[in-house]
């Protein structure tokens, strides 16, 4: 089915241009953007838009491009998607999230821990195989979890710089950033896997 | 899917707290996550308001209808569920997407209705629970089975039910163990006799004579010829009980397969139900005929020997479950460490090969951008850590199974110290050491196997769950009890249908559509605004949510579901053709159609000419491993094999979209000579394609937009005339 879906789209996708207007990505630096706490305590924008007009958004969503690897470069700024208007438009991007000042980084850190909730791995108490699922304990720094991994040596994810990511079979991601420095029983527990 | 969970009593208590008089409780979730903590916390969705509830404090209340905007967001591994509160967005709580994702969707929708002051009767979500109500873990992937909970007696009660007419088969490999091993314990017995009477006498005892001592081997001998041909006799019935088995169950689950509706079949991938098919039988198998046997003989022959030691010498028995908990504990360890080694060699193997297939499926890739070197350096990084690993293995294992057949041994050891001490000092004959000691081993054997019996019983009630779960799965689309075989005119009638494949989440809504037998409609829309559902719903591979489908004034519900698919022919834009001739493939849908009735449904098709060229003609193999077709030959075998039983309905769901302008014009003489007379319905996104149709119909996002003849849509001057208008520029522009 979606392999089908995937090819019809093409000859329209020049129509849904034409349909709808499409807004322009711009680079957003502290000279044409300021981010703000919301009323609601999210995030709000304002920003001198393309056209040299000033532009507030209500609530932006903050993404990274490169959320492993480079994940303070090249954050998009988008608008919600929402039911009814479907995805939402990109408002610009920003190169690195260090060309604004403290206040804003740490607000828009706060909102990026937010969506990329990645709990750092301390511990691990069990490891349990069953019927080709795994099922782990363990400590993390945000509690005492436990959780299933399905297929383990394809979820258990090494990266170049030696980090771990485990996805686990309800979405969760936990990463463990150096795996040397995991104790001994625990490091047992997770070493078949690498 | 469960969306009225129970709240724990604090956070119940905190709940009656803080809710008004008569207000009515909808919908009870959890939430997983708080700023950076997992937590356990309750929404309490009631009709006024939503109630945001941890460890016992209310943390938050929103009116319901000072709400709107709802929406579920995707985060990294987890979700988040917002809305506006008086225009204000707001965070209301995130969770974990895999658990909980299905449920805020359903309450984006229901929070919607509740804000508006619409209906308030509870929605409901017909997907599948995916976790376990009773332990919260997930279940085994495409089923409703939890391995930790699952009623095992059932399982079992199942099973036997199935094995009717077999058991007597199924029974005899078991007796037959027994029986071999009930040999074993005869042999030392009369090797016994034979020393103490023959080899080495106890003083004082005479030495028996030469005939005596032949019948004694002889019999030795054919204690083990008895011993092997039993063997024999039961492995020949396990292979044949255990296939007969096989061979039913895998026959009873691919007729279920082929039964189950469309709906429920979707569900599950093509590779979830080969498994069941394949591998999940073969475990039942296995598990039946293999293991079930040998557990039983070394159940049976560790009571046998164990009684047989307490009835020789009680005091010596002892001696043997000494280092019992020593030799178990060794074993367990060293068993693990073992199967984690191998485990780890499997991975890393699997690792390169997948490493391999991806490069050499993509070597054209390789070979054009010229990095033949770089891919030769990763492949040796693979190989290198694999040949690592098997050779770390290799020298582990080699020295850990000497000393686990030592540590199996050393019951042994001690009874022989203890022994021979007492054959020294005349207590006990050699005869009688060694018939001890061999039993002795006997009862050390079972205990290699100690630590997989669990695992390997729980992977065989996993896999016979699966296989039972689909066998007892009840079609979503059923015939009525008596259902028409009617004869189809042609006419179409759509009444008020409305259609998702989620309950919250209509595909369709509210379709109304008259039209007459011969007539061609074309559907035109954007992808996804529900023009393939609509056809899928005229197949019925799917039955309408609300509404009806009526054909010649018979809803479809009421046509038995052979009849009606008999008579409709479909042409997809992905055509399959099965492995077989193209005579095969043409007459598919009508296995005994006479070769001039596939001639002439070809010709319609356009397909006759090409077919003739090729060496061998109609009998030319295709599919997997035929001979290679270009997009458009595949079509019009398509074409004509959905024209070869004469349907009264035809139809084509972009069956041209693949194709060059030219192998187009050729189907599309193909389909303008297949659609006279017939009631067709036309998807297309070429609407030069559509010309010819009767009528058109436009969905947009799941209603109908526009309907009416091509001229009177362009006067209408609305969605059809922009797509027509933004077709011919971009035609234009290909000109020049």
């Amino acid at each position: 089915m979606s392999e089908t879906k995937a090819k019809k789209t093409d000859v329209f996708s020049d129509e849904d241009a034409a349909l709808f207007e499409k807004r322009e990505s711009i680079m957003l630096t502290p000279d044409n953007a300021t981010f703000s706490r919301s009323a609601g305590g999210l995030i709000s924008l304002d920003i001198i838009n393309a056209k040299g007009e000033p532009e507030h958004f209500e609530r932006v969503v903050v993404l990274r491009s490169f959320p492993i690897t480079d994940p303070d470069d090249y954050i998009a700024i988008r608008e919600p998607e929402t039911r009814k208007s479907k995805r939402g438009h990109e408002i610009g991007l920003i190169e690195n999230i260090h060309q604004f000042d403290e206040a804003t980084v740490s607000l828009l850190n706060e909102e990026l821990d937010r969506r990329y909730f990645t709990p750092e791995l301390y511990k691990i108490y069990s490891v349990k195989e069953k019927f080709g699922y795994s099922y782990w304990e363990a400590d993390t720094s945000a509690g005492k979890v436990t959780f299933v991994l399905n297929n383990p040596s394809s979820n258990i994810r090494i990266l170049e710089d030696d980090r771990i990511f485990i996805f686990d079979i309800d979405g969760n991601c936990f990463q463990i950033t150096d795996p040397t420095k995991l104790d001994r029983n625990s490091y047992r527990k997770i070493e078949i896997y690498l | 899917m469960k969306l009225m969970y129970d709240l724990p009593e604090q956070d119940e208590r905190a709940f009656q707290a803080a809710v008004g008089e008569g207000e009515k409780r909808m919908y009870c979730l959890p939430y997983n996550i708080e700023v950076d903590r997992f937590v356990s916390g309750w929404m309490v969705f009631t009709d006024q308001y939503i109630y945001k509830i941890l460890d016992g404090e209310l943390l938050e209340k929103y009116k319901m209808s000072d709400l709107s905007d709802f929406a579920t967001e995707n985060l990294y591994g987890s979700c988040a569920f917002y809305a506006k509160e008086k225009g204000v967005s707001k965070l209301l709580c995130r969770f974990i997407s895999g658990r909980n994702l299905p449920r805020y969707s359903v309450m984006v929708k229901a929070c919607e209705i509740l804000a508006e002051g619409g209906s308030k009767e509870p929605l409901t979500n017909g997907e599948p629970e995916r976790y376990c109500p009773k332990c919260g873990r997930p279940f085994v992937v495409h089923t409703k089975i939890c391995p930790f909970c699952q009623n095992k007696k059932d399982v079992y009660l199942k099973l036997w039910a199935m094995t009717k007419g077999l058991r007597l088969m199924m029974f005899f490999p078991l007796i037959a163990a027994a029986f071999a091993m009930a040999f074993r314990f005869i042999v030392p017995a009369v090797q016994r006799h034979a020393i103490d009477n023959f080899i080495e006498p106890a003083l004082g005892v005479e030495r028996g004579s030469m005939t005596e001592f032949i019948l004694i081997v002889a019999a030795i001998v054919s204690l083990d010829i008895c011993h092997r041909a039993i063997d024999v006799i039961k492995q020949r019935m396990a292979a044949f009980s255990g296939n007969k088995f096989t061979l039913m169950l895998r026959t009873l689950l691919f007729e279920k397969i082929q039964t189950l509706s469309m709906s429920s079949v979707q569900k599950k991938s093509t590779g979830d139900l080969m498994g069941r098919i394949n591998n999940d039988v073969s475990v039942v198998q296995n598990f039946i005929t293999g293991n079930l046997p040998t557990y039983f003989s070394q159940l049976f022959s560790f009571i046998l020997a164990l009684i047989l030691l307490l009835w020789l010498n009680p005091l010596m028995c002892l001696f043997v479950f000494i280092p019992l908990p020593l030799t178990v504990y060794i074993i367990g360890r060293f068993w693990t460490t073992v199967q984690q080694r191998n485990v780890h060699a499997w991975i890393i193997a699997n690792r390169t090969n997948r490493h391999l297939q991806d490069i050499l499926n993509g070597i054209r890739v390789v070979k054009a951008f010229g990095s033949e070197e770089r891919e030769i350096v990763r492949f040796e990084q693979y190989t290198e850590r694999q040949a690592a690993q098997d050779e770390s293995n290799a020298k582990l294992f080699d020295t850990v199974f000497p000393l686990l057949g030592f540590a199996l041994k050393l019951g042994n050891y001690l009874i022989l110290l203890y022994g021979n001490l007492k054959v020294f000092a005349g207590g006990m004959t050699i005869g009688a050491l060694n018939q001890f000691n061999s039993y002795a081993s006997i009862i050390y054997e079972p205990m290699m196997q100690i630590t997989v019996i669990p695992r390997n019983i729980s992977a065989f009630l996993t896999s016979l769950g699966k296989i039972f779960e689909i066998l007892e799965e009840e079609p979503e689309v059923a015939d009525i009890g008596l259902p028409i075989d009617i004869s189809i005119e042609g006419d179409i009638s759509i009444r008020n249908v409305t259609f998702g494949y989620d309950s919250y989440n209509p595909v369709l809504e509210n379709i109304n559509l008259e039209v007459k037998q011969g007539e061609m409609i074309g559907i035109v829309g954007h992808s996804g605004c529900g023009k393939t559902t609509l056809i899928n719903l005229l197949m019925r591979l799917y039955d309408v949510t609300e509404g009806a489908i009526y054909i010649d004034d018979v809803n479809i519900k009421d046509i038995s579901q052979n009849a009606l698919r008999s008579q409709i022919g479909v042409v997809l834009q992905e055509t399959h053709l099965f492995s077989g001739s193209i005579r095969d493939n043409i007459r598919y849908s009508k296995p005994h159609a006479t070769n001039e009735e596939v001639i002439q449904a070809a010709r319609l098709a356009n397909a006759h000419d090409f077919i003739i060229n090729l060496p061998e003609g109609y009998n030319t193999m295709v599919g997997e491993k035929g001979f290679s077709l270009s997009g458009g030959e595949r079509q019009r075998i398509a074409i004509a094999r959905a024209l070869i039983h004469d349907p009264r309905i035809l139809i084509l769901d972009e069956a041209t979209a693949a194709l060059d302008t030219e192998t187009e014009k050729l189907i599309q003489d193909a389909i303008n000579k297949l659609t006279q007379g017939r009631t067709t319905f036309s998807i297309a996104h070429r609407l030069s394609t559509l010309r010819n149709a009767d009528k058109l119909i436009v969905l947009d996002r799941g209603k109908v937009a526009e309907f009416g003849t091509h001229s009177e849509l362009l006067e209408q001057r609305g969605i059809y005339y922009k797509l027509v208008m933004a077709q011919q520029r971009a035609a234009l522009q290909k000109q020049n």
